[in-house]
């Protein structure tokens, strides 16, 4: 944990937004947030996959969720969060494109309701609010079929 | 929350230094060892040389021509990177594949410290385009994978049609493999 000193302990969260929506990550799978520095793109065939950044002397993937979570592109963009996917038991640095502050959060996580995404593990409760809990790497996998889905799933909700 | 400094992107790995060529198709760059090229010629140069081919699964080879009484094909390398497509003016010919890549524009010979692996996030045929990723002057550029160009599969198909059309002598010479 860099920069951000994020607790990683159990029970922690950071709270994010992509577009207008607010979203929660287990603080103990994010590294730090990081300025939107430039992203470079070439030509590649992974879904979700908009390119890299540099960050650390390492190249860092970058991930557009926002199809999923608010169903367009993130566009315009103020930070990067940097978090861990594991390959093979190997942590590989990850960049999400956020759209305004994340702070952190300690709370009670409830089971996802009924019809909830797959990448929902549980919602998060928050000064009477509750916060869907995104399991990272299953919402990375996600296809786009199902990301238009939970698209609109998110517009009802 | 606490935002971290920027930082300049460094190499990771010192290594000895590899000479390689930064090329253009379409507005995107890229690189490839200078080692894996063996030849760079004109479109127009070759032109005369190369005979069409057409396979319906393989749109991005268009012609072949003959060297050492072996077919080499020729790869559009927008069809290959699946760019819009432009007007190439070079075609690199490749030593470790019997391809030879249409580009647009040699931009100069650079010397790249480390090539990056490609990171796991990318799991699409990039991972057969690229050995991985460069950095240079600011930017991170796709280092090529020349055996990526063609699979062996598809040279043999390539190599198989090649056979048909000078059986059929649709071409003068005996192109094969």
């Amino acid at each position: 944990m860099s920069s951000l000193s994020v607790n990683a302990a159990s029970g922690s969260f950071v709270l994010l937004q992509v577009g207008n929506r607010r979203f929660a990550l287990s603080a103990a799978n994010v590294a730090e947030l990081a300025p939107p520095v430039r992203l470079h793109a070439f030509p590649h065939e992974s879904a979700l996959v908009i390119g890299v950044i540099v960050r650390r002397g390492r190249i860092v993937p970058v991930y557009d969720v926002a199809p999923i979570l608010i169903g367009r592109p993130s566009g315009t963009h103020r930070f990067y969060l940097i978090a861990s996917r594991f390959f093979d038991g190997v942590p590989e640095p990850s960049a999400i494109p956020l759209h305004g502050e994340c702070e952190l959060a300690n709370g009670e996580v409830a089971p996802a309701g009924p019809g909830s995404p797959s990448y929902v593990s549980g919602n998060l409760s928050v000064a009477d609010q509750q916060i869907p809990v995104l399991d990272l790497e299953a919402l990375v996998t996600n296809s786009a079929a199902t990301g238009a889905r939970d698209a609109a799933f998110w517009s009802k909700s | 929350m606490k935002i971290a400094a920027h930082d300049s992107a460094k190499p990771r790995r010192s290594r000895a230094v590899e000479s390689m060529i930064l090329f253009t198709v379409g507005r995107q760059l890229f690189l490839i060892a200078a080692e894996a090229v063996q030849e760079i010629r004109s479109t127009d140069g070759l032109a005369s040389a190369a005979f069409e081919i057409e396979v319906p699964e393989l749109p991005k080879v268009t012609h072949f021509f003959e060297r050492r009484n072996r077919a080499w094909f020729i790869v559009s390398a927008c069809a290959h990177f699946r760019l819009p497509v432009t007007r190439p003016m070079l075609v690199l010919i490749l030593r470790q594949a019997r391809a030879a890549l249409l580009v647009d524009h040699i931009v100069r010979m650079v010397e790249i410290p480390a090539v990056h692996s490609l990171p796991r996030a990318f799991s699409g045929d990039e991972r057969r385009w690229y050995r991985g990723l460069a950095y240079l002057e600011d930017q991170v550029i796709p280092v090529l994978e020349p055996t990526g160009v063609l699979t062996r599969g598809e040279v043999a198909r390539l190599d198989s049609h090649a056979a048909t059309l000078v059986a059929a002598g649709d071409i003068l010479g005996g192109a094969q493999s």
